[in-house]
């Protein structure tokens, strides 16, 4: 087993139920769809300047999960690592799956938001397995 | 009579510890369930989002210029209340979840994904002691 990670960072926020469909998308991806081959890495540490997670950013594959247009874990990763290697926004998961209007709730999440949240998890563990491939590739 | 303001509510978005977690799950429940009328989310994500001045979504900043505001620590980081401190100055109260955790070791959350209903009950007690600081406020 490889100890190459890609590193997701979503951006958690709690205004609306977008956030947290990314949020939940992430720990699919880590807990379950890319086990072993992607970190949760916590954001606001990131924009606080913690050199060591940044470093450890610079160095991997970063994919970041944004909920609404401002898209702070982008911008955030942008500014304080110099990169992102791929970005997704669970509002066009939404646009893409319009028979399934997710709830308002957030704590617990509605049915259709866990299924928007699974939609978007196998989006991102496809990006996973390709961004790890760019790696070996890059590695020959 | 005269209307008081809104008291922000601002929780961490990290998602290494678990008080990251519970800090979210009780600020929902205090501004859906405990005092809906007197406070409101503010995305902490947008507070610490890079360039914001160049792609616009100053609101939450300004609304914790000129309103009290709380922040919710999910570790000893205190990353939501330098956030607040840098672009809009001091919260009114911070709420340190991890004291919180240790006064209820009973209380074991399940992960920091799922909370559980050890993990919510929890959460329960966080907002609580937020909705007594919420009325703290409001008697000044």
């Amino acid at each position: 087993m490889s100890d190459e990670k890609v590193y997701i960072l979503p951006c958690s926020g709690i205004g609306k139920v977008f956030g947290s469909i990314g949020r939940e998308a992430a720990y699919i991806v880590v807990d379950e769809l890319a086990k072993d081959k992607t970190k949760l890495e916590c954001l606001p540490l990131v924009v606080k300047g913690k050199k060591e997670i940044i470093e450890t950013l610079k160095a991997n594959k970063v994919i970041v999960i944004d909920g609404c247009p401002m898209r702070c874990s982008y911008n955030d990763i942008t500014e304080a690592v110099g990169k992102v290697d791929a970005q997704f926004m669970s509002t066009d998961i939404v646009k893409e799956r319009r028979d399934l209007k997710p709830e308002k709730q957030i704590i617990p999440m509605g049915e259709n938001a866990k299924k928007l949240s699974l939609i978007l998890a196998e989006k991102i563990a496809s990006k996973v397995n390709e961004l790890l491939e760019e790696n070996r590739g890059g590695d020959e | 009579m005269s209307v008081k303001p809104k008291i922000g509510i601002i929780a961490c978005s990290g998602e290494n510890e678990i008080g990251g977690t519970l800090s979210r799950a009780a600020a929902r429940i205090v501004v859906e369930k405990l005092r809906p009328d007197n406070t409101v989310i503010l995305c902490q994500p947008l507070f610490m989002a890079g360039g914001l001045e160049r792609h616009g979504g100053q609101e939450e900043r300004d609304f914790a210029k000129t309103h009290p505001t709380i922040t919710i620590e999910g570790c000893q980081e205190e990353c939501a209340k330098i956030a607040v401190s840098n672009y809009s100055g001091p919260p009114a109260a911070t709420i340190h979840v991890q004291e919180i955790m240790e006064k209820y070791p009973e209380l074991q959350p399940e992960s920091k994904r799922e909370l559980g209903v050890a993990g919510m009950k929890l959460a329960k007690k966080i907002a609580e002691k937020i909705a007594q600081k919420v009325d703290e406020l409001y008697n000044i």
